[in-house]
C-alpha cells in the first residue's frame, strides 16, 4: 500500500496459540487514522467492554499510524491501548523508541492479543509471520537482562517486554521497549502479564510505501529547517524534558512534597535540565529518525546510588522521585528510575504511591509497623530503593502499594484518600494545575485520566507554541485563571490527540508548524486532508473515547479535580490560586456537546459519524 | 514620573538604574557572568529606522556596561537575544513572557541555552525590571 499503512493487522488468542490476519477499510482508517484512536475504534466493534482489564478477553492492542516507519522526525511512536486495571476504563499509553518502525517494516499495522498461555511465551513477529515461543527461562528477569537476551541473536530484532512488576500484575506496570522507551501509563505492563506474555520481538526488511516521496522529501527538509530554528528542539537537545524544572519552579508548575508546598528553588536547581548535563549526562539518545534526541543517557560513577549507563530520567521521574517526595539527590533519581525501568513500572504512578505513603507516614496513619517498620520520612531514597522492589514482588507493605496510590490509601482509610492527586483512579502527572488552570481541566476531561498527554494544552497554556493558523489563540496566558480555558482545552485535545493517532511524537509537534505536519501526513498517506480534517479526527477520538468510558460509567461526577489541587498554596507563582472547576466544566461541557450529565450527545455522534457507538450508548 | 523613549541611551540608563537598585536582583543574580546584548530589527513602519544594538554587562549581581552600541559589539556578547521590535514592545510591556516569546520562536537566542535556563530567575527578574520603566515606545508617539 502506498499510503504509510502496511495493509496487515495480526490477532492473536494466546488461548488457542492461534493467529490471524485481517485489513481495515480505507473509510475506517481516514476515520480515525491509528495509533489510540484506532484501536478504540477496534476495541468498541469487536470486543466486551465490562471484561475486567485482567480477564483473557480483555485485548490487549499495540496500534502504529501511518507516520510511523515513515522517516519523518518524531514519527516513531506506537500505541498501547486495553481497559486500564489501573483505572478500569479506557487506558491507553503512546511511546516512542524502535518498535513501531520495526513493526511496520514486519509489515504489520498492529497487533490485538487475547487470551491467556497457559505458560509464559514471547511473540516473534518477522517478515514471515508470527511465531509464539516460550518465555519459560525469561519470566523473572527483568526488562534490561529479558531485552538483552532477546535481542543476543540480532541486535537490529526490537523489544517490547515487561518486568517482575507485570508479571506480578502491578497496577501501574509499564512496558519497556528496547529499555530506554516506556508505555508508562495506565497500566498496560499488567494486562500483558495477565496474558502470560512476556515480550514482542519485531525484525522486519520492508520499508513502508509513501504517496508521494517527492513531496514527502520536500516537506523533511522543511521540518529539519524548522527544527534546527526551534529554540524548543534546541531546549530538549540539550536538557532533555528535564529542562522543565527550573522553568516550571518560575512558574508554580511543579508539585512539591505530595503537592504541599509552591516554591523550592533548591530542589530545581539540583534536579532540573542543567544540573543532570553537568554531573550525570554521557550522551543524548535520539528514537527512530529523530534529530533532537532528547533521552539522556547517564551515569552514576560512585557512592550508593551508583548506577551503569544507561537510560536517565526525564522530567516527570525528577520530580516523582525527587520534588514530590523532597529528595535533592539526582543521583538517587537516577537510581529509582532505573529500578523503575528494570521492574517495569510507571515513575510517575510509582513515586506519587510513594508520595502519599511518605504523607500518611507522617501524619500517623500508616504506622512504622504497618509499613515493615520502613522509615518513610521525607527523602529517605534508602527507603524507597528498597521499597521500589517489594512493590515489584508484591512484598509485604509493597503489595499494598502496588495496588496503586488510591487502592492504598483507601486501605488505611476513606480519609486517607485525600491525600491522592489523582483524576480517574490515574495519578496526576507533575504539572501542577493551581499554576496552570487549563491543564486542571484537561487532566478532568483526558479520557484516560489525570493525564498530560492527551492533548496540546500544557504547550498552548505555558506559551511553549502559537498555532494562530490553527484556531484562535493567544501567545500568553495568564496560567492562574479559569476564564476561556475551556476553548484552549478544546483545541488543544483536537490537535494533540493526533499525536496518538498519526503516531508522532507530542515534542516534535511543538518543534514544527502544523502546516508541516499536515503536508508531511499528507505526503504520507495521499489523503489530502486540511486542518479542519485533522481537528475533526481529533475531536472523534475524544468523543469515541467518552463514549466508551460513558459505558464504563463515567459521568459528571468524575469529571473533578482531586481535593489536593483545589487546596490553596501559600508560596511560589500559583499562591492562592486554585481552579475553578465548575466554570471550566461548565464552559467546556457547551462546546465540547456533552449533557449535563457528561454524557455523549446522540447528535453529537451522528455529526462525528460514530454511529457504531450510538447504537450502543442508546440501545 | 519621568517617561523615556525606549532604545535610547537615557532609557537603558532608566533599566540599569532600576536593576542596580534591586536588592532582590542582586541576591538572584549572585552567580550569573557575562553580557547580553539585545538587537530590535529595524521596523521604519513603526518608526524604528535602523536596527538598534544594546549591550548589557551583570557580574555576580553587579550590573556594569549598558550602552546602545553597534553591531560588531553586540555580536561580542555572551548571549545574543534577537527579535523584530513589535515582539520587544510586548515583552517591555509584560504582554509576552521573553521565555516563552523564545520558545514560540519569536526572540531569538544565541549563546549556552543550558546557562540560561540554570538562571532563569535572573534573566526574569530583569525583564521584569524593565517592564518597571515607564517607557514610551517609538510608534506610540
Amino acid at each position: 500500500m502506498k499510503n504509510g499503512y502496511a495493509g496487515k493487522f495480526l490477532q492473536i488468542d494466546l488461548t488457542e496459540a492461534a493467529c490471524s490476519t485481517f485489513t481495515i477499510e480505507e473509510a475506517r482508517l481516514k476515520k480515525f487514522i491509528g495509533g489510540s484512536s484506532l484501536a478504540a475504534s477496534l476495541y468498541i466493534e469487536r470486543f466486551d467492554i465490562n471484561a475486567d482489564p485482567l480477564s483473557p478477553s480483555n485485548p490487549l492492542m499495540v496500534i502504529n499510524g501511518p507516520m510511523v516507519g515513515s522517516g519523518f522526525p518524531g514519527s516513531s511512536r506506537f500505541a498501547v491501548a486495553s481497559k486500564s486495571p489501573q483505572t478500569g476504563i479506557w487506558g491507553e499509553a503512546a511511546c516512542g523508541g524502535t518498535f513501531g518502525p520495526e513493526l511496520k517494516r514486519a509489515g504489520c499495522d498492529g497487533i490485538i492479543i487475547t487470551g491467556r498461555s497457559p505458560h509464559p511465551v514471547t511473540l516473534s513477529i518477522t517478515d514471515s509471520g508470527v511465531e509464539i515461543l516460550s518465555a519459560e527461562s525469561l519470566w523473572g528477569r527483568d526488562t534490561y537482562e529479558t531485552t538483552d537476551l532477546l535481542k543476543s541473536p540480532d541486535k537490529n530484532i526490537k523489544v517490547l517486554a515487561i518486568g517482575p512488576a507485570g508479571e506480578n500484575i502491578v497496577k501501574f506496570s509499564a512496558i519497556a521497549n528496547d529499555k530506554g522507551h516506556f508505555v508508562g501509563r495506565t497500566g498496560l505492563g499488567a494486562v500483558m502479564g495477565s496474558k502470560n506474555l512476556k515480550a514482542i520481538t519485531a525484525r522486519g526488511s520492508r520499508a513502508p510505501e509513501k504517496d508521494d516521496e517527492g513531496k514527502y522529501r520536500e516537506v523533511f527538509k522543511r521540518a529539519i529547517a524548522e527544527i534546527k530554528d526551534s529554540a524548543f528542539a534546541e531546549s530538549l537537545h540539550l536538557m532533555g524534558s528535564d529542562a522543565a524544572m527550573d522553568l516550571g519552579m518560575m512558574t508554580g508548575d511543579i508539585p512539591i512534597k505530595n503537592w504541599s508546598i509552591g516554591e523550592d528553588f533548591e530542589l530545581s536547581a539540583s534536579l532540573g535540565g542543567p544540573a543532570l548535563r553537568e554531573a550525570y549526562l554521557t550522551k543524548a539518545h535520539a528514537c527512530s529518525n529523530c534529530p533532537v534526541a532528547c533521552k539522556r543517557v547517564v551515569a552514576v560513577k560512585d557512592g550508593p546510588y551508583r548506577t551503569e549507563e544507561g537510560p536517565g530520567p526525564e522530567y516527570e521521574t525528577c520530580c516523582s522521585f525527587g520534588t514530590m517526595i523532597m529528595n535533592g539527590d539526582l543521583a538517587a533519581v537516577i537510581k529509582a528510575n532505573e529500578l523503575c525501568n528494570r521492574y517495569g513500572m510507571d515513575t510517575i504512578s510509582a513515586g506519587a504511591a510513594i508520595a502519599v505513603s511518605m504523607e500518611l507516614y507522617e501524619k500517623g496513619i500508616i504506622s512504622p509497623e504497618a509499613a515493615d517498620n520502613l522509615d518513610l520520612s521525607w527523602g529517605n531514597m534508602e527507603t524507597v530503593i528498597v521499597l521500589l522492589g517489594r512493590i515489584a514482588r508484591r512484598e509485604g507493605f509493597g503489595d499494598i502499594l502496588a495496588r496503586g496510590s488510591l487502592a492504598a490509601a483507601i486501605h488505611f482509610g476513606a480519609a486517607a484518600a485525600d491525600c491522592v492527586a489523582h483524576v480517574k483512579g490515574l495519578d496526576l502527572p507533575m504539572h501542577d494545575p493551581r499554576g496552570f488552570h487549563g491543564m486542571g481541566l484537561a487532566y478532568m476531561m483526558s479520557n484516560r485520566g489525570g493525564c498530560h498527554l492527551q492533548h496540546a494544552a500544557m504547550a498552548m497554556e505555558q506559551g511553549m507554541v502559537s498555532w494562530p493558523q490553527l484556531f484562535d489563540m493567544k501567545e500568553d496566558y495568564d496560567g492562574t485563571t479559569s476564564e476561556g480555558k475551556a476553548r484552549l482545552v478544546f483545541d488543544s485535545e483536537n490537535y494533540g490527540i493526533l499525536a496518538n493517532s498519526l503516531s508522532m511524537c507530542h515534542y516534535l509537534i511543538y518543534c514544527l508548524k502544523p502546516e508541516t505536519v499536515l503536508d508531511s501526513f499528507n505526503a504520507v498517506t495521499g489523503y489530502n486532508f486540511n486542518f479542519n480534517d485533522l481537528l475533526l479526527c481529533g475531536a472523534r477520538d475524544w468523543m469515541l473515547k467518552r463514549g466508551i468510558n460513558n459505558l464504563l460509567g463515567i459521568t459528571v461526577k468524575d469529571d473533578i479535580l482531586p481535593k489536593k489541587v483545589l487546596t490553596a498554596l501559600h508560596d511560589g507563582a500559583a499562591a492562592g490560586s486554585v481552579p475553578d472547576v465548575k466554570l471550566l466544566r461548565d464552559e467546556y461541557y457547551a462546546i465540547r456537546g456533552l449533557t449535563p450529565q457528561g454524557r455523549v450527545s446522540d447528535e453529537k455522534l451522528l455529526e462525528l459519524g460514530l454511529t457504531e457507538l450510538k447504537d450502543k450508548l442508546y440501545k | 514620573m519621568e517617561a523615556y523613549k525606549a532604545f535610547t541611551q537615557e532609557w537603558m540608563d532608566a533599566w540599569k538604574e532600576k536593576i542596580a537598585g534591586s536588592k532582590e536582583y542582586r541576591e538572584i543574580a549572585k552567580d550569573w557572568e557575562g553580557s547580553v546584548s539585545i538587537t530590535v530589527n529595524a521596523d521604519p513602519s513603526k518608526n524604528i529606522p535602523q536596527t538598534v544594538y544594546m549591550f548589557t554587562d551583570y557580574w555576580h549581581g553587579d550590573v556594569n556596561e549598558f550602552v546602545i552600541c553597534d553591531a560588531a559589539k553586540a555580536q561580542s556578547a555572551k548571549f545574543i537575544m534577537t527579535g523584530d521590535y513589535a515582539r520587544w514592545k510586548q515583552v517591555a510591556k509584560k504582554e509576552l513572557d521573553a521565555t516563552k516569546a523564545l520558545m514560540q520562536g519569536k526572540l531569538k537566542l544565541k549563546g549556552d541555552l543550558t546557562y540560561v535556563v540554570r538562571n532563569i530567575k535572573t534573566v526574569n527578574k530583569v525583564i521584569d525590571l524593565l517592564t518597571e520603566v515607564d517607557t514610551i515606545f517609538p510608534d506610540d508617539v
